[in-house]
């Protein structure tokens, strides 16, 4: 049996697939121990022997945003302590006089230096001698770090010292983490980056991972627990242990995932993902069939993190994000988040407004189907302390009016740092909406892009689960090797190396892999490589791919031109189980069945009669006019007059996106 | 006519779209060059212009090649009649240029019936070498002819094809010319991934609406800058500043100006009246320079996210005297007009307008790029001969301090934002070895914010090789500000490899220095602000 479960700021969502059809279950997020919601959403779902949990964790991303990791001992070469602080001497912002002083993760005194040193071909120029090593070990314990990063110069063409000073501050038990096996790759700054952000993340994922998963197989015989990834596939929770900066956009990645199969499923190619959780919101552009871009160019709270992860964006606003008015007067949204606890105020605990209170003020949220109506909102009490927190603003309705009006503004703009910033008309991609808040805000936020049409997911609010669920089992290994490009025939020796380790840690799991092969490839000296296919029968063609993508890429190529190979890649698949969802056939229909209520509800053209519909009773083929909206388990759907939503062959909403109506 | 204005919307992302193409141009310049200065270091930009060559968009590269590239287009559009697939190449200081290293290339877009350019694209990189007396082209030299190849505005593709001549003409004139060739091809793909995108634009929205945008893009960027302007104070704020001198003699070099602020009219004008004459040395600016300076200083004003593009200038008269060190005139020496003397202008600027509003204006940030060029024969392939090799670089230092805020230690600021190179890099490329690279303790000024640090950089050599230095703020540190201290002068030492003495150097010189030698720079403090209590 697999269950995926995704922890988030303020839900953990928890789906499992029993012959065929998907269950959801989610429960309220247990921040102070993650892994207690994770466990009694197993135990609600039905949790069986052989269990598999595939696990979507924020404990990485919360750690490095609250600046609430280890005490990470830094151990570089002598005379490069501060490297990790400068970083590459550039500004962010380039014309900020007052931009802020960027914060480093391993502050002055955690910085240790070793006379040491290793030369550009990989040979020792200086080799510390064991008394030295003996002393860095009582500098590092005495200085109360409670994990280590080392990365020493030109550890990836001679890993040696590295190994060596591991070895020595082993006794400490402590984590370490060393560059050469987190980020074999030059630049000495963007892997010491990665490497500190792994030892930084390492104590809380190590013992969270390892407390989740005994008591999983403590309860289920033969459990065990897998880990999403950033790069959107699935590793086993002890790799993630060992490597957390791996998984620091692990939920996201699932997201992504979901979001691509879903919209596949329905014939949309190019999709903007739009998942609006509690605490935070992600987007990202996807090709549906190919999913999102890697990067290896991330930067997450600053620090440049080099493994591969999906290119994704996040906002710091929510569902749960607190409304406030500044000294001016004037309205902000979070960053600042009500989270799980003590949650809005609707929920019964929370005591500033929020989006959600907002949404549920002016009657967006339907008490009675919200969760199954196993959480109860309380109207009164949020009447009232809205009332009270309302400011200048003339009505509760108009307060709440403007606390949405500028989260969506918020949401709006992080949508076009990756459309528009890049070049790319949002007009031409279709909104997939997801997450506890996505549906509700999606039609507003399209009508402000110009999109014209929206994908709801079956069950929204538990899209990345559902997305780690179907997410393959994928193990990435590198090895760089800087050969002349008509060593490309040679390579078979070097790449069975890493098929051999690929293969034996996928038997290790009982894991059937496929072996994906490429090059990183480029003109002799230049310095970025492009990474193209490698065919072990015609290995040549890659060079030919090489030449043609360049052209493609950068309007040049020279088949003249020497070239070089960078790096060997090799990615191993075990694709997960398949999964076709049913699909219906369509019948017209205008959903009157589904239709519960009709309420009077506040939009900015005034107050409007609105139909409510319960999802799971509108049939394939229904199609009902806005205002309206459609409640359901994880989410509800918000359709604003002038738009209308049709229920497709899968059970999909599918927005069309029409001109505000005049009230 | 019903004046029509565009869906703020769509004003948005026709702004977004320019300004990615610029991004998307200095991303392919930089995943395809070979000299770590340009892939490593991004000193590089890339702008796009208008069918009259008015910039509308700029990526976020270096500030002061992106203020100074719309006269290099100008100097293109003058002198040669574009045809499509035409790309002009440049570098002349004295004929749209700033200093010799920094070659620009502009080709024209055309759409399938249009008989002149409906936009124009460029960029401008920074060479490590274009030949003249010093390896590097950054020495003390006198005359722009011991400086470097020069190339006035000249086709080096003509419709899509290689111009040999006149490529070879230049390679022949440096010192690395496979590292050169390799780099102009890489400028010559930029070019084209721009004409593309720009290209793919026309497709979607047609050439009227685009037209129509650029104009609304322009006097928007002018109503930002105006309203700035407007919120001012009035008057007339005068400053001066120093460069310590120009290699040649120590006589200190004066830089002036005086702002008049119109608020009324939201305008200002620029006088730098006062200014020391041009020198022998190569500290001289050129009128492009300065401009690119007030551009920089007036674009801080702003908002991160506005629009750089040419309306920003509209509001601004800038006087600089002809035959000054703020103006240079032939046969001047200019290469450290570009990297030196622009950082004081922006120093002189930002004195006068802390007068103005003493609230906004950081303290003296370093002051100086401390550019550092190392050149020799490389022996460790290519056997006896060697191949020759130029490393160029610049060492960040402290950020001035400002209200509310310590200033940064070690970054680049102002007019430059390049990266450094990685150690590891540099290892690779050149017969040099780092040995140090860390702040510089205690470098900025005290204040009631104190001034960031600056940076020390080791460098050995492993073969005898020539350096040269070009660095400022020796003698004239950077100011404190509403009290606040100086910043700590910089500074340049080589530690010899035979009886390891230490040997001080002035800021601009040029050293034959032999293998096993180490040269450590230590990098001028930013300036502290508000009195230390």
């Amino acid at each position: 049996m697999r269950i995926a479960i995704d922890t988030g700021g303020t839900f953990t969502d928890c789906v499992c697939l029993v012959d065929g059809q998907l269950h959801v279950k989610k429960l309220f997020s247990t921040p102070k121990d993650p892994s207690e919601a994770v466990l009694d959403g197993v135990r609600e779902l039905g949790g069986s022997e052989n269990l598999e949990v595939r696990h979507g964790t924020t404990v990485g991303t919360n750690t490095m945003l609250e600046r609430t990791g280890a005490r990470v001992a830094f151990v570089t070469t002598t005379g490069f302590e501060d490297t990790i602080a400068i970083g590459r001497q550039a500004r962010e912002r380039l014309y900020d006089w007052f931009a802020p002083i960027p914060q480093c993760f391993v502050p002055r005194e955690l910085r240790f230096g070793l006379r040491e040193r290793v030369g550009a071909k990989g040979e020792v120029l200086l080799s510390p001698m064991d008394e030295e090593l003996e002393a860095l070990a009582d500098a590092v314990r005495a200085s109360g770090a409670d994990a280590v990063a080392i990365s020493l110069l030109f550890s990836f063409a001679q890993p040696e010292t590295e190994r060596r000073v591991e070895a020595a501050l082993n006794k400490l038990g402590i984590p370490i983490s060393t560059s050469h096996r987190i980020l074999p790759e030059f630049r000495e700054y963007e892997r010491a980056s990665t490497t500190v952000v792994n030892a930084y993340l390492a104590p809380r994922m190590q013992s969270y991972l390892a407390t989740l998963e005994e008591r999983v197989s403590k309860r289920y015989k033969g459990g065990r627990v897998d880990v999403m990834q950033s790069s959107g596939g699935i590793i086993p929770a002890r790799v993630g242990a060992t490597e957390p900066v791996r998984t620091v956009l692990s939920g996201p990645a699932g997201g992504v995932v979901g979001a691509c199969r879903v919209a596949q499923w329905a014939g949309f190619e190019r999709i903007i993902g739009f998942d609006m959780g509690g605490t935070s919101t992600d987007v990202f552009l996807a090709n549906a069939a190919s999913g999102a871009e890697r990067t290896s160019e991330s930067v997450i709270a600053g620090a440049p993190i080099g493994v591969p992860m999906l290119d994704i964006h996040t906002a710091g606003a929510g569902g749960g994000s607190i409304a406030r008015f500044d000294a001016g007067g004037m309205l902000h949204v979070g960053p600042e988040s009500a989270g799980a606890d003590p949650g809005p105020i609707c929920f019964g605990r929370g005591e500033r407004a929020t989006v959600t209170d907002a949404n549920f003020v002016l009657g967006r949220m339907d008490a009675e189907s919200f969760l199954g109506g196993e959480v109860r909102l309380d109207g009164e009490r949020t009447l009232r302390m809205m009332r009270e927190q309302k400011g200048t603003a003339g009505t509760v309705e108009e307060f709440a009016a403007g606390i949405l009006r500028v989260v969506e503004t918020q949401m709006e703009k992080a949508i076009r740092v990756i459309s528009v910033e890049r070049g790319y008309d949002p007009r031409d991609f279709t909104l997939v909406a997801f997450g506890g808040g996505g549906p509700l805000h999606a039609c507003s936020l399209a009508r402000a892009l110009r999109i014209s049409r929206v994908l709801v997911p079956v069950m929204p609010g538990a899209l990345s689960a559902i997305g780690i669920l179907l997410a393959d089992a994928v193990r990435d290994y590198s090895r760089t090797v800087m050969l002349p490009g008509e060593a490309i025939g040679n390579l078979g020796a070097a790449f069975g190396e890493l098929e051999k380790q690929g293969a034996a840690e996928f038997a290790a799991e009982d894991l059937n892999g496929v072996a994906q092969r490429s090059v990183d490839l480029r003109y002799l000296r230049q310095g970025y490589e492009l990474n193209v296919r490698y065919d072990p029968v015609k290995p040549i063609l890659s060079i030919e791919e090489f030449h043609q993508l360049h052209q493609q890429r950068y309007g040049f190529a020279d088949t003249a031109r020497p070239t070089e190979i960078v790096n060997l890649r090799l990615r191993m698949i075990a694709a997960s189980e398949p999964y076709e969802p049913q699909r219906q056939k369509i019948v017209p229909g205008d959903g009157r069945a589904a239709c519960y209520a009709e309420r009077n509800l506040y939009f900015e053209g005034g107050i409007r009669p609105t139909r409510f519909y319960t999802r799971g009773m509108l049939k394939p083929g229904d199609s009902i006019g806005g205002p309206a909206m459609v409640t359901e388990y994880t989410a509800a759907t918000l359709v604003l007059p002038g738009c209308s939503a049709a229920v497709n062959g899968l059970g999909n909403l599918v927005m069309e996106i029409g001109e505000e109506a005049c009230a | 006519m019903k004046n029509e204005l565009a869906d703020p919307v769509e004003l948005t992302i026709f702004q977004c779209a320019v300004h990615s193409i610029a991004e998307e141009m200095g991303a392919a310049l930089r995943r395809t060059a070979l000299s770590p200065n340009i892939k490593e270091r991004r000193d590089y930009s890339c702008a796009v212009f208008d069918g009259r060559g008015r910039v509308i968009a700029m990526g976020d590269h270096m500030p002061v090649h992106l203020g100074s590239m719309p006269m290099s287009v100008q100097a293109a559009i003058d002198a040669i009649d574009f045809a499509p697939s035409d790309i002009v190449i440049l570098n002349d200081p004295y004929a749209g240029g700033t200093h010799l290293p920094d070659i620009t290339m502009v080709q024209g877009v055309f759409c399938e019936d249009s008989e002149e350019p409906v936009f124009y694209v460029a960029n401008r990189a920074h060479h490590a070498d274009v030949g003249g007396k010093f390896a590097g082209s950054m020495g003390p030299a006198t005359t722009i002819d011991e400086e470097g190849v020069r190339i006035s505005p000249v086709r080096i593709l003509r419709d899509g094809a290689l111009d040999r001549e006149v490529l070879d003409g230049i390679l022949r004139n440096v010192r690395t010319p496979w590292e050169r060739e390799g780099d102009l091809a890489a400028q010559i793909g930029a070019c084209r991934v721009g004409e593309q995108r720009l290209l793919q634009l026309v497709t979607k929205y047609g050439l009227e609406k685009l037209n129509r945008w650029t104009e609304e893009l322009l006097d928007y960027s002018e109503r930002l800058m105006r309203a700035e302007l407007h919120a001012m104070p009035a008057g007339e704020f005068d400053a001066e500043d120093w460069l310590d001198g120009d290699g040649v003699t120590d006589e200190p070099i004066r830089i002036a100006v005086r702002l008049k602020i119109d608020p009324a009219e939201g305008a200002v004008d620029v006088d730098f009246a006062g200014s020391s004459p041009q020198v022998a040395g190569s500290v001289n600016a050129v009128r492009a320079i300065t401009v690119s300076a007030c551009f920089y200083v007036l674009r801080c004003l702003l908002a991160e996210d506005a629009p750089a593009t040419e309306g920003i200038l509209r509001p601004v008269t800038v006087h600089a005297p002809k035959g000054s060190i703020v103006n240079a005139q032939p046969p001047a020496a200019v290469a450290g007009g570009n990297v030196e003397t622009s950082q004081r202008i922006v120093d002189v600027l930002m004195r006068a307008l802390a007068q103005a509003i003493p609230e906004r204006v950081p303290a003296a940030s370093a002051g100086t790029m401390s550019n550092v060029t190392i050149g020799g024969l490389d022996r460790r392939m290519a056997g006896e001969m060697g191949n020759p090799f130029a490393y160029y670089e610049t060492v960040a230092g402290g950020m001035g301090a400002r209200l509310g805020l310590d200033g940064i230690s070690g970054v680049h600021t102002h007019m430059t934002n390049s990266l450094n190179t990685p150690v590891e890099a540099l290892e690779y490329a050149y017969p040099l070895r780092v040995r140090r690279y860390s702040y510089r303790p205690g470098s900025g000024g005290e204040g009631k914010f104190r001034g960031g640090d600056g940076l020390i950089r080791e460098i050995e050599m492993l073969c005898d090789a020539e350096v040269t230095l070009l660095a400022e703020r020796r003698k004239f540190r950077p100011y404190g500000l509403q009290g606040g201290e100086e910043g700590a002068p910089g500074r340049a030492v080589v530690v010899k490899a035979e009886g390891g003495e230490e040997m001080e150097l002035p800021g601009k010189c040029s050293r034959k220095l032999a293998k096993g030698d180490v040269l450590r720079i230590e990098t001028p403090g930013g300036g502290g602000w508000g009195r230390r209590k």
